[in-house]
């Protein structure tokens, strides 16, 4: 990056673990934030969750893993120290004099009992922004409550909207809660800094899993309140017909149809070549076709059996219809939209030499003013040296006494468990 | 509160739920924002039900309704010249313009970046489109199904192994672009701070769909398998969902320090949890059918709200399974005062969710307005802020351009 990140000069210390959080604070160190993620040695979940490659943890697990790359300590520094020893906390105080934000996701409780809830640190640094990023919120009867991003989906609301047409609810997934969390923390952030430019204060911001699930099925909220249940169609809708999922010509293999008016299903009419049943005057009209869905899409999906998915949905777009293929995450990696759009990151993490180069998924928008580039990927602790003596001012011999008194950490400890 | 964006104008002209929501995030926290919708029909959501009531009416439609809280609202046709030109003056005072037409479309229109920027240096316009600005498929149709299929996430996340695939409901993938969109607003105003220049933010809903499950694409580089749904079937303990007295449940395993059976067998006082046939996940799922048949009936005795109470006091963790309806009258929220009620002509007073983060222990959600009627705002932003006389209003109303 040629020209510094929006965010060069900020600082983030971050207590993370799992998803949510990282995946939000991820944000800010894409555009320049120098972000320290603060590890545990005793807390190495995030370390040993992989993927690794072909499924088997190297000699170095604890570097490998490409969560750490997508989210984990991308564009991070890492400080693996033990921050519920003295000397660890200490040293962590004397980071936040240095710092604009202190993030966390244990539950409620855990901050303060390490001496960081909002009002200590505040009293070292006025400016400073905390964010806890947790389930249920500081404050309520579940606050004590622990969570896993899919029963926060189940929480919210959404889980209970999904299902397939006639059937139960189901799992709405394991954890798009985590990301759809991740995208509002780093929202808010963004907004307590912008905010502290006018104020100079700090703040505290009391950030929930639960709540932003919430807020993203606001129509079902409303619904409830005046009494109207919201039926679950699987990949139906609530007035589009042809509107579903159906099988293309190989195994598993599947395309999207979506018709959203008359002409547009004149146009599909024509692709197909005018069957004799797209004749039939029960399909004529918006109300009719959705009446008859079931029919309807039986028989469309006779028509997509016979096809190969890629090439129909190509074809159904040039022809101005709505479609495109269920693709798997093979068809993702040589997707020729997402090469040409430079979506996709292939990137060799130096601190994982053995792994070599790998495809990611890059990020979600393009801002030309504010460029985002993956340009390291923190290895456990790899940053202690510099962190301890540039922002903490230990000297070398007392971060080698933090070293052998076993309080930080460059490493897992010996008998950690290989995942 | 008044709401940390509160200098700040938002226009949206953008039609598709991801810009509408998009610019919602905005104008929650305050930003004075205006929804430039088509005279006539207006935004394509008004028409869509369900709507309050059940009467069908454009001001109605529950989708339309949670989608522009906060915002006002004006009728103008940007592809009459009058109303482009009109568009255009209110762009001038505008930090952010946040639009969803098809790529190459605002060019025709000749509102591009380019245009705006040379009369407002300072405007952030935001394009949210189903696929971006360029590639292949910039100029495909999409909807949130789409999205959804191209994005990788239907294929892999919601559904049953053996059934087709299936995917989320509510458009969470319009959703997720929409926040991504108001990360990228945030980060470009903070740039404008230090350069005085806006930006033209670039938001593809089809890559929110890719980057929203925990990763798609590094698990296969990694490891050269697609991952496939199907990840609940079976899964008793670790996300089926699960009936209780009024509602259902999904359980998990963590908690019990590595010993789950146990924990859950004291529990719900089911001895048979602990038959070594469960002890482990595989062992789990290839008994699935015997250990949901002890598992299902004991967890059938507790209401909800007890269960949970009752598994949070003993460290446990699980997911209520809740309605809209439990979710609307949970204590919970009740207490942390999350819900905001906004009152509206048509529909009275509802309570609508908040922004999902306190900022000092106020609930982050400025103003107090539903969503706008159709052209409600027209005489008091035209008239009012342009200067438009009430005889240039006729005219423009006459001439279908308000």
């Amino acid at each position: 990056m040629s020209e510094k990140g929006v965010l060069d000069g900020v600082r983030v210390l971050t207590l993370e673990q799992v998803h949510a959080l990282p995946w939000g604070t991820g944000f800010l160190a894409d555009l320049g934030a120098d972000v320290i993620r603060v590890e545990s040695p005793d807390h190495l979940q995030d370390r040993k969750a992989g993927p690794f490659p072909d499924g088997k943890a190297g000699e170095e697990w604890w570097n490998e893993g490409g969560n750490l790359v997508y989210y984990g300590t991308r564009n991070k520094r890492s400080l693996c120290m033990d921050v519920t020893q003295p000397r660890g906390k200490e040293v962590f105080l004397k980071l936040v004099e240095k710092t604009d934000i202190v993030t966390d996701n244990f539950r409620p409780g855990t901050m303060q009992r390490f001496g960081f809830d909002h009002d200590s640190l505040s009293a070292i640094n006025p400016r400073i922004i905390t964010l806890s990023s947790t389930a249920y919120g500081y404050t309520g009867p579940w606050r004590r409550a622990g969570s896993r991003a899919r029963t926060v989906d189940a929480a919210c609301g959404l889980s209970y909207l999904t299902g397939y047409e006639g059937g139960p609810s189901m799992r709405a997934s394991n954890n798009y809660m985590d990301h759809s969390v991740g995208n509002n923390v780093a929202y808010a952030l963004l907004l307590a800094l912008y905010q502290r430019k006018k104020t100079g204060k700090g703040m505290r911001v009391d950030l929930t899993m639960l709540e932003t699930g919430v807020s993203a099925v606001g129509p079902a909220i409303l619904e409830a309140q005046k009494g109207i249940t919201r039926d679950r169609l699987g990949c139906a809708h609530w007035w589009k017909a042809p509107h579903n999922v159906y099988p293309a010509r190989d195994d598993d293999r599947w395309i999207v149809i979506v018709v959203s008016s008359d002409e547009e299903w004149e146009r599909l009419k024509e692709v197909m070549g005018f069957p004799d049943w797209a004749r039939d005057p029960r399909f004529d009209t918006a109300l009719s076709r959705w009446r008859n869905r079931h029919e309807l899409d039986q028989l469309l999906g006779e028509w997509t059996s016979r096809q190969d998915d890629l090439e129909m949905a190509r074809d159904l777009q040039e022809k101005g219809v709505t479609a495109g293929a269920c693709i798997t995450a093979r068809d993702l990696v040589n997707d020729a939209h997402l090469q040409e759009r430079e979506y996709l990151w292939e990137f060799a993490n130096p601190q994982a030499p053995e792994v070599g180069a790998r495809v990611f998924a890059g990020r979600p928008y393009r801002d030309a003013g504010n460029p985002m580039t993956l340009s390291k990927v923190a290895g456990l602790g790899q940053d202690n040296g510099t962190i301890l003596t540039e922002l903490a001012g230990l000297s070398q011999s007392e971060i080698d006494g933090l070293e052998a008194d076993g309080v930080i950490f460059g490493a897992p400890r010996p008998d950690e468990p290989r995942p | 509160m008044s709401g940390i964006l509160s200098e700040l104008r938002v226009l949206e002209l953008a039609n598709r739920p991801s810009g509408a929501f998009c610019a919602k995030l905005l104008a929650d926290q305050g930003a004075d924002t205006i929804k430039v919708e088509p005279p006539g029909w207006g935004d394509q959501s008004r028409q869509e039900p369900p709507f309050i009531g059940e009467v069908p009416h454009p001001d109605r439609s529950s989708v339309f309704l949670s989608f522009n809280t906060n915002k006002r609202g004006i009728t103008l046709d940007v592809e009459q010249a009058e109303g482009r030109k009109l568009f255009l003056r209110l762009s001038q005072s505008a930090d952010i313009v946040i639009e969803s037409y098809r790529p190459g479309r605002m060019a025709e229109l000749v509102l591009d970046y380019e245009t705006l920027a040379q009369e407002n240096p300072r405007v952030i316009l935001v394009s949210i489109t189903y696929f971006g600005q360029d590639g292949p498929y910039a100029d495909y149709q999409g909807d949130d199904l789409v999205a959804q299929a191209m994005g990788g996430y239907l294929y892999a996340v919601t559904g049953s192994a053996a059934k087709p695939p299936m995917g989320t409901a509510l458009q969470q993938m319009e959703i997720t672009a929409a926040r991504n969109g108001a990360v990228a607003v945030m980060a470009a105003l903070l740039r404008r701070d230090q350069t005085e220049r806006g930006t033209h933010i670039d938001v593809s809903t089809m890559e929110a769909a890719v980057s929203t499950p925990s990763g798609l694409v590094h698990p296969y580089t990694y490891t050269g398998r697609n991952p496939h749904r199907g990840g609940s079937d079976g899964n008793v303990m670790d996300g089926m969902h699960l009936p209780t007295l009024d509602g259902e449940v999904t359980l998990t395993t963590a908690g019990t320090g590595g010993r789950p059976m146990q924990a859950w067998a004291e529990f719900l006082e089911e001895p048979g949890l602990t038959d070594p046939k469960f002890a482990t996940r595989g062992g789990r799922m290839e008994h699935w059918e015997e250990l949901h048949s002890l598992v299902a009936p004991r967890l059938a005795q507790w209401t909800n709200l007890d269960l949970m109470r009752e598994t949070m006091a003993r460290g446990l963790v699980i997911g209520l399974v809740q309605t809209p309806t439990q979710v609307v009258e949970s204590p919970h929220l009740e207490e942390r005062g999350f819900f905001v009620e906004l009152d509206h002509p048509e529909t009275g007073a509802m309570l609508y969710p908040g922004s999902g983060f306190f900022i000092d222990g106020d609930n982050a959600m400025a103003g107090n307005r539903a969503a706008p009627q159709l052209g409600e705002h027209n005489v008091e932003i035209l008239g009012g802020e342009l200067g438009l006389s009430l005889r240039e209003l006729g005219l423009l109303r006459a001439a279908r351009v308000i």
